[in-house]
């Protein structure tokens, strides 16, 4: 057995004939996975109707969507790039910071609540984007705005102060709707 | 010569219970205590597994934000290596390509032809 050879098909895959020019191009979104976690609910509160096209191309043409969603998934990559690009124009520190101490630990997000809470303030006054997860449970604190965190491994130093965007109580009670209007 | 006899006044009692100091706390104080024990410490598991699904809620959210763009990314992917498939089985076969599937589904290639010429760029 240990004189098999190992055999990595990323090698052997390669194909590098790029799509016929009938199919417009795109610029792939070339981030890896710490940052697109960082950026995840940005991209998500920005693109929300684009992925939901997306989404709904691709269910409503099973087997098919590859070739049908094509123009929607391009759509989608221009979306998430654009936001990814804003963020690192206008908050590139606080991105950086964020994005390396996930990728420090783990990519667990309850680790790095600080440095959230400052990407998040840094991108919502630069790109009135917020981050607010749906489905919230109402009389119950959002967990990214906790000041204690239990699982993490250090507990959050007493300057950190959470980031609430100023009409986060006018928008508790929307967020479930749009959940479940768009699935 | 006289016989043995007991002793005046009788043979001392025999001792047959032991002579241990009572423990310091009744059966019942103990198990109250134990259960208060348990009782904190299921306070803090109620927290904790509330906690948990929170975050993962939380982690959810932030991969079906991510989706969308993933599966953009693949799909393109595929597309690209299925054109790049049919052009070359086109110049093999010419116009005797023979569809593997009866159907118009996308299947996504089992095995991958790759070409014997590669440009990296």
């Amino acid at each position: 057995m240990a004189s098999r050879i190992p055999q990595f098909n990323q090698q052997v895959l390669y194909d590098t004939t790029p799509l016929p020019d009938s199919i417009p191009k795109v610029k792939e979104l070339g981030a890896s996975s710490a940052p697109l976690m960082s950026a995840a609910y940005f991209i998500g509160a920005r693109c929300r109707d684009y992925n939901d096209d997306f989404m709904q191309c691709k269910n409503e043409n099973p087997g098919k969507g590859e070739f049908e969603c094509l123009k929607e998934g391009r759509r989608v990559t221009r979306c998430a790039r654009s936001v990814i690009a804003d963020i690192n124009k206008s908050c590139l520190e606080e991105f950086r910071k964020h994005w390396t101490c996930l990728e420090d630990n783990n990519q667990q997000l309850w680790q790095c609540r600080p440095a959230e809470w400052k990407l998040n303030k840094c991108v919502f006054e630069n790109l009135g984007l917020k981050k607010e997860i749906p489905d919230q449970p109402p009389n119950v604190t959002p967990v990214h705005l906790r000041k204690q965190m239990i699982y993490a491994h250090w507990p959050i130093p007493r300057s950190a102060e959470p980031f609430v965007p100023p009409t986060q109580t006018g928008d508790n009670n929307k967020a479930p709707a749009a959940a479940s209007s768009s699935s | 010569m006289p016989q043995d006899m007991p002793p005046a006044g009788g043979y001392d009692a025999v001792q047959y219970k032991r002579n241990l100091p009572p423990s310091a706390f009744k059966p019942k104080t103990l198990l109250a205590f134990g259960g208060l024990i348990m009782v904190y410490g299921w306070y803090h598991l109620f927290h904790g597994i509330r906690e948990q699904r929170e975050l993962a809620r939380e982690k959810m959210w932030s991969r079906i934000h991510l989706i969308p763009a993933l599966q953009a990314e693949e799909d393109r992917d595929l597309v690209r290596r299925h054109l790049a498939d049919v052009q070359r089985e086109k110049e093999l076969l010419g116009d005797k390509a023979v569809k593997a599937y009866h159907s118009d589904r996308y299947v996504r290639p089992t095995f991958a032809i790759t070409p014997g010429k590669i440009i990296k760029d």
